[in-house]
């Protein structure tokens, strides 16, 4: 089986590697520009009620027309979104199809915002309410607040969730494989339909995915400890602790806390 | 963290550019008057499959990796030749696609071993025929189907045909009649080859130089050599017939009609073994 496997890679390799190619490719692109698209949606959803009666009406319509995005995006198998994608824009351009690697690309892209903006809008939800408020108070902009206080917490609360869309959105980019787009598991039919060896194509197909999420997430968790830098200081939780008390717990630890 | 030196309009540019660029590109990509769009599914030997090199004059996949052979290729290239067009090869390995992407205009021809149907001259036009063959049963050899010398010896057993075809109609319409049991038709050749390896079935619908083909790459199975109408499934020529299929009222008729009659039967008899020698030849990988 094992023998069976090598040869398939030695054969075949090249598309392989073409078709790992596609699959990073879209997975990577795809979970970056849904999280811009779910950072945007985050955003303009949080944003205060505009006391401008025509704008407050716009908001409310813009507000449902996101809601009515993600719930469709989220409600339907985006195997069916993108044949309903794909073949839609056919229809429409007399019979020009997309570009697969674009129909890809935005097929994915959608499909991971949609996801985004609920794990965003999560994120801001569980920065405490004290920020906003105190960046109101020093008289920021709702913008300016999002971007400059809000924001980066929220981002740092989120990045387990990211890291996830992303290592999911590598198994799922092989649905793309019903419009054509020649992403790994697209290859291994191809592979398939030449040496009729479909458990052992298979086997070796599901163990490359399985060596590029394991390694993704090792990268991404790596990426987070740097993020959180080093441990030679820590955060004190001010929100529970008054002036009094914090002087009062400094002079009793000589110095070193625990926030 | 460092706060997020990406400002709203600069994420918003970035996403508009991006989405406005790829419809762009797509709608400029006109499809090329001086080239013909031919589609197959290039997993049908010894119709038309995919080689890893160009031997024998396998004409580059334009969508997919390899290079796409066999009897159906060999009659696009005699057909583009003889419009004086660039022949595009473009995969769909779907094989229910097919006649969607030539009504919508995504291709110029299907030469992919499609039979003529009823229901699919509803939706597009047919060339005249470019080959007729039979329908026949592919099984394991050693298996107790193996001597059959017609339908009715297939009582008890469960065999399976590719979805959205001819074979499968006919294996449906007379499950009833020979006592076989008709499973849930697959989509791809090679997943009935497995199908059969394993044991899954006892066999599939073919037609003979799909069989033949098979079971050249495939030394453990063989094929029953059924007759249409004689021995074996109920077909009408149209059926067991395959013509080119192309939008309704495509201006191209005639002269594919013209290049097909220029071929004899012996012609094509010659050329479908020339096919079935290539698609058997290198490019098989040693299963287990």
């Amino acid at each position: 089986m094992f023998a069976a496997m090598g040869e398939i890679l030695k054969k075949y390799g090249g598309w392989i590697l073409q078709g790992v190619g596609y699959t990073l490719l879209v997975s990577l692109v795809s979970t970056v520009l849904g999280l811009l698209i779910g950072i945007l949606i985050g955003i303009f959803r949080t944003t205060p009620k505009p006391k401008n009666k025509a704008l407050a009406v716009l908001k409310k319509i813009a507000d449902f027309l996101l809601s009515a995005y993600i719930e469709i995006f989220r409600g339907t198998p985006m195997m069916v979104q993108s044949m309903v994608i794909f073949w839609g824009f056919a229809l429409l351009h007399g019979g020009r199809t997309m570009n697969v690697i674009f129909a890809g690309l935005l097929i994915v892209s959608v499909n991971t915002g949609a996801y985004m903006a609920e794990i965003v809008r999560g994120g801001i939800l569980s920065v405490d309410k004290g920020q906003t408020e105190g960046a109101y108070a020093v008289g920021m902009s709702h913008f300016q607040t999002m971007r400059y206080v809000v924001l980066p917490q929220a981002l740092r609360n989120i990045l387990p969730s990211v890291a996830n869309e992303f290592v999911i959105n590598i198994k799922d980019t092989s649905v793309l494989n019903v419009i054509g787009f020649t992403e790994l598991y697209f290859q291994a039919k191809t592979i398939v339909s030449i040496n009729f060896n479909t458990f052992a194509t298979y086997l070796l197909v599901a163990a490359i995915y399985f060596v590029l999420t394991f390694g993704v997430t090792r990268v991404l968790r790596l990426i987070e400890k740097k993020m959180d830098g080093k441990k030679n200081y820590v955060v004190l939780g001010s929100q529970n602790m008054d002036a009094d008390s914090f002087a009062r717990e400094n002079a009793a630890t000589g110095g070193q806390n625990n926030g | 963290m460092k706060s997020m030196k990406k400002p709203l309009a600069f994420i918003s540019a970035v996403l508009l550019l991006f989405f406005s660029a790829g419809i762009l590109a797509s709608c400029g990509s006109k499809k090329d008057e001086s080239k013909i769009y031919v589609g197959m599914e290039c997993g049908y030997a010894p119709f038309n499959y995919t080689q890893t090199d160009e031997q024998n004059g396998a004409v580059k996949i334009s969508n997919a990796a390899g290079y796409a052979n066999g009897y159906d290729v060999m009659i696009a290239k005699k057909i583009a030749e003889a419009l004086g067009k660039e022949l595009v090869i473009v995969k769909y390995y779907d094989f229910d696609a097919l006649i969607p992407a030539v009504q919508a205009g995504s291709l110029d021809f299907i030469i992919a071993g499609m039979s003529p149907t009823d229901k699919r001259k509803e939706q597009v036009d047919f060339s005249d025929p470019y080959y007729e063959s039979q329908l026949v049963v592919v099984v394991k050899k050693g298996s107790t189907y193996e001597n059959a010398a017609s339908l009715s010896d297939f009582a008890g057993a469960n065999l399976v045909a590719q979805s959205g075809t001819f074979h499968d109609e006919a294996l449906l319409a007379e499950a009833a009649a020979y006592g076989y049991t008709r499973k849930t038709p697959m989509a791809t050749f090679p997943e009935m080859v497995n199908a059969l390896k394993t044991g899954a079935i006892d066999g599939y619908v073919a037609e003979e130089p799909g069989a033949k083909s098979d079971c050249a790459s495939n030394p453990e199975l063989t094929y029953v050599p059924l007759i249409n109408n004689v021995t074996g499934f109920q077909a009408s020529p149209a059926d067991a017939q395959i013509a080119v299929g192309m939008t309704k009222g495509s201006k191209y008729r005639l002269a594919v009609n013209e290049v097909l009659a220029s071929l004899s039967e012996e012609d094509r008899l010659n050329l479908m073994l020339e096919a079935t020698a290539y698609a058997t030849g290198s490019n098989v990988v040693d299963g287990e």
